[in-house]
């Protein structure tokens, strides 16, 4: 058996890591944020591809979860960083 | 018979039908993600400071949790995908193996986010503490139920592994149950550093 899915495994591993010791460490910051929410998108999309198996299938079928992950990690950043106004 | 295998990769695995519930899940979930965003723009202090009262740890085992159970998943799944005729049994009693981590790990998350439960309530947090907690319970009292359920669907499948019930020609219904699993382990990636990390 291919050994692929191992390597998917230690990439999400190793990101959920590094996001777990931003926060610990209070290490996030406004510019940390994006950082965080890319870390999240290739997550996600590892998920979708190796995990759903959504890799091999036809595109339309695979672009439905990417593109709803790709619209809320950017909708959750428009939020984060769009000044907040009559505050 | 070619065709027959051109097509099967056509499309998602598992039943049409779950994936159409998963793309309504996932759209729900979305505006409870995007309902907690933009709601913290209003009081960014007070989610800030009631987000201090959160377990990052406990988030922590439970995104590696969701992760590594997802993997196990996967391997049963293609354990099943490898059978052939004459090793139909040898490959489902692979597949329960893997299964029965999973299951096993289901179990896990949903004792921890018990406990992590009972330290909020027990604090005195409920809905109506503040806007922070009401989507927090929401957010994660929703996952929590779908955890529960997709462990449900897990050990069904595995009961069917254990009688060697999945053949060449009918596996779909475990595809099905794995898909539903790792839409609640994708729904759990944006959720965990959104409530727990990010602020």
């Amino acid at each position: 058996m291919k050994k692929y899915l191992e390597y998917v495994l230690i990439i999400l591993i190793v990101l959920t890591i590094f996001a777990f010791l931003l926060g610990y460490l209070k290490y996030v910051s406004t510019s940390l944020v994006a950082v965080l929410l890319i870390t999240t998108f290739i997550k996600g999309a590892l998920v979708i591809d190796y995990f759903m198996g959504l890799k091999d299938v036809r595109l339309k079928y695979r672009l439905i979860p990417i593109i709803w992950l790709l619209v809320v990690i950017s909708l959750i950043a428009v939020a984060y960083y769009l000044p907040v106004t009559g505050a | 018979m070619t065709k027959s295998i051109n097509l099967k990769e056509k499309y998602p695995p598992g039943d049409f039908a779950i994936w159409i519930i998963i793309y309504v899940e996932l759209v729900t979930f979305a505006l409870l993600f995007l309902g907690y965003t933009f709601s913290r723009r209003a009081d960014i202090a007070l989610f800030n400071e009631s987000q201090l009262m959160l377990s990052q740890t406990s988030g922590f085992i439970n995104t590696f949790i969701l992760i590594t159970s997802s993997y196990f998943v996967v391997k049963a799944v293609k354990s099943i995908q490898s059978m052939t005729q004459e090793s139909y049994k040898e490959f489902n009693l692979e597949a329960s193996k893997w299964l029965l981590f999973a299951i096993v790990s289901g179990v896990s998350f949903l004792i921890i986010k018990i406990t992590e439960f009972s330290h909020i309530f027990g604090e005195g947090i409920n809905l109506s503490t503040n806007k922070f907690f009401m989507f927090y319970i929401l957010l994660t009292g929703f996952h929590f139920m779908h955890v529960l359920l997709g462990t449900i669907i897990l050990f069904n499948i595995y009961q069917k592994t254990k009688i060697f019930g999945y053949t060449l020609n009918d596996y779909r219904g475990f595809e099905t149950g794995a898909s539903y699993w790792h839409m609640v382990d994708l729904l759990w990636i944006v959720l965990f550093p959104l409530v727990y990390i990010i602020r």
